[in-house]
């Protein structure tokens, strides 16, 4: 019961920001990420610590530079940053005992979707330099969805004629009332593609950015929205047939 | 019109996550320990550390490898990770694992940097990186087909103290505990008295809420040396209903039927025994069905490899230039026994091996769905013929879930995971 709440309260602590560059930001805030920003502030990370908070505001920052124009009106946005965690070419030591331990380089690669063109970027972000050193760009390739990524998909879900409304009844149903916004909704994505077994109305999504939504209710049930796509690209909500 | 009553499910609350591991290890009966004691191997460790280089693998310590110790000259070695994220544990039999853990948007836990160290010997690193690298759960009436592995790290669940038994939670998400798991070994000798020891493993695991469906990460490192990675599924069944050809009833009757499904759950290992250079992925074989005679055939794996389960047939990821005191080489086996080997389709060649060598490249992450751009999508595509010079392993291994009653609310976990077990690392009973 408790870690109902705990999830659904993190999901909502970051929904106040509907759209504009703000969004860009909030994967930083949720998730193992939030735990460890708000804990003990880490100084000086060791080679193969997580990203410290500030290290990913200042990969955050330093990828979004040159984005910034695409990403205020929404057609760029910023997943999220992992660490970069290869091994460098001539590095044996694990680290241990005293040994060339690699990874003292830190590097954060930075997650860029331009919806407008169905494109991902990848900026490796070289922390010490606070400059790009990397940069991978490709049609086609869908990493996973990210926090606020499922918020605007929920949005479309609830802004659907058929499918919003029957959400807001089965949440009523639970909570005794429709819900405030989509963040009073749990959620998680993943991304589809579509394949010979399942297609149909969402074949667009072979190039588009769509993923499907689980919703969760207040009391930890789970719609069936097995069915439902949400086409990021288009903006729009596709209902598979199978 | 898809999504309303008929089609949804309402389940009975998740209850608390129940983990199925016993309180915290309670003092051990260790049994009768090998004939050098702690003392003297702490003797011969030291003089092991300060003339290391001269060692490349002589019988350092007796009873235990000899591997290479790094640069004799630096004092106090800094860890490769702050506390919050090192764990290392030294288990009541004297074996010592270390590693360090992330929290990783994508893939979720992942544990890096793991060396073991032999009751009374040297350490040997046996992973660089290790974490799951996809759940896929195909549908037996071919629809729908999910990736599970979306963004992991966001996904991962905050642990009570109930959730982590005898253990310490870190960041709330990840467990770090000792539990026993029965005899190390049991023996008696001719008078009758016998001997005896338990075992005990370190535990470490996060758990995730994807969709339905709670999957514990776990990884058991043994005191024998040995690791065995697993996932659990638990928290509820998806509730799809499907025709009793590709279901079970469940429920009151006959008119639920829950939809039959897959889970194939892939690791990725990157193995790096004592340093990236010098690892070699070998397969065994034992000719000779149907005969009294059985022989052993070993397969270099010189490329990139797919390969499939066989009855006898094992791999392992062998380093020769790090020795055990008995001159033989350092390796760990991989033993894939336990699963249903799910084959799908032709556009799900991923689906159809059960384990898969490749050579190390950063960018392949994930074993299906891969996010990183210029870069090959599934694993299927990653053997592509290259030459092995720093190789990594995929593990796949599948379980085929038909619905019970018994899985009603919340549903009680399965676990499908491989074991990796050390071969010749001691060159003696490592208790
Ligand atoms: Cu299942």
């Amino acid at each position: 019961m408790g870690r109902r709440r705990v999830v659904v309260a993190i999901v909502g602590a970051g929904a106040v920001a509907a759209a504009g560059v703000v969004l860009s930001f909030l994967p930083a805030e949720r998730g193992p990420r939030a735990a460890r920003a708000a804990g003990t502030a880490v100084s000086t990370p060791a080679p193969a610590d997580p990203l410290t908070g500030a290290e990913i505001e200042r990969a955050e920052a330093v990828a979004s530079a040159v984005s910034r124009q695409a990403m205020s009106s929404g057609r760029v946005r910023l997943l999220y940053v992992e660490r970069g965690d290869d091994k460098d070419p001539g590095g044996s030591g694990d680290g241990w005992e005293g040994g060339s331990s690699d990874g003292g380089h830190r590097l954060a690669e930075a997650y860029l979707y331009d919806y407008g063109t169905d494109t991902l970027t990848v900026r490796t972000v070289d922390l010490a330099g606070g400059r790009v050193v990397k940069e991978t760009v490709s049609h086609g390739v869908q990493p996973p969805p990210s926090k606020a990524e499922e918020l605007t998909a929920a949005e479309l879900l609830l802004a659907h004629s058929k499918l919003g409304e029957g959400v807001r009844r089965a949440y009523a149903l639970v909570a005794g009332g429709p819900p405030r916004s989509a963040s009073d909704l749990g959620l998680r994505g993943l991304i589809f593609t579509p394949s010979q077994e399942e297609g149909g109305a969402a074949t667009r999504c072979a190039t588009h950015r769509c993923m499907r939504l689980f919703v969760r209710l207040p009391g930890g049930r789970w719609l069936d929205t097995s069915r439902i796509v949400v086409d990021l690209s288009a903006k729009k909500i596709h209902v598979l047939e199978w | 019109m898809f999504l309303l009553p008929p089609l949804m499910r309402f389940f009975a609350f998740l209850l608390p996550l129940a983990v199925g591991s016993p309180p915290g290890l309670r003092a051990l009966p260790v049994g009768s320990r090998a004939a050098s004691g702690p003392r003297r191997l702490r003797v011969v460790l030291a003089l092991a550390l300060c003339c290391a280089t001269a060692f490349p693998g002589a019988g350092i310590a007796g009873a235990v490898a000899g591997t290479t110790v790094t640069r004799g000259a630096q004092a106090a070695p800094t860890p490769p990770c702050s506390a919050s994220y090192r764990v290392d544990r030294t288990l009541p039999n004297g074996a010592r694992w270390r590693l360090c853990w992330e929290m990783r948007n994508i893939e979720g836990l992942t544990l890096g940097r793991v060396v073991y160290t032999p009751r009374g010997g040297t350490p040997v690193s046996v992973l660089r990186s290790a974490a799951l690298a996809q759940i896929h759960v195909p549908y037996d009436k071919g629809s729908p087909r999910f990736h599970d592995i979306g963004a992991m790290g966001y996904t991962a669940i905050p642990l009570q103290a109930a959730d982590c038994p005898g253990g310490e939670r870190r960041e709330q998400f990840v467990c770090v505990t000792t539990r026993p798991r029965g005899h190390a070994y049991l023996k008696s000798d001719e008078e009758g008295s016998g001997r005896t020891a338990q075992g005990s493993d370190l535990v470490v695991f996060a758990a995730f809420q994807l969709g339905w469906y709670t999957y514990i990460v776990e990884w058991a490192f043994s005191d024998d040396g040995a690791i065995a990675p697993r996932v659990g599924a638990t928290g509820s069944l998806a509730g799809f209903t499907t025709t009793p050809r590709h279901g079970w009833p469940i429920g009151v009757g006959s008119k639920h039927f829950e939809a039959s499904h897959t889970h194939n759950v892939f690791w990725r290992l990157d193995f790096d025994i004592q340093g990236r250079t010098g690892d070699v992925v070998e397969q065994y074989d034992f000719t000779g069905a149907g005969t009294a005679r059985r022989t052993i055939k070993r397969t270099v794996l010189t490329r990139e490899t797919r390969a499939v389960n066989g009855r006898a047939r094992w791999w392992r990821v062998v380093d020769r230039r790090i020795r055990n005191a008995d001159r033989h080489p350092v390796s760990w086996e991989i033993e894939n026994s336990g699963s249903a080997e799910y084959r799908g389709p032709a556009n799900e060649a991923f689906t159809r091996a059960d384990l898969y060598v490749t050579d190390y490249r950063s960018c392949e992450r994930l074993a299906t769905t891969n996010p990183a751009p210029r870069c090959a999508k599934s694993v299927d595509r990653y053997v592509n013929g290259e030459r092995l010079t720093d190789p990594v392993l995929w593990v796949n291994v599948d379980y085929h879930h038909v619905a019970r009653d018994e899985d009603s609310d919340p549903m009680p976990t399965h676990w499908q995971g491989f074991r990796i077990t050390p071969r010749d690392v001691t060159a003696r009973n490592p208790y």
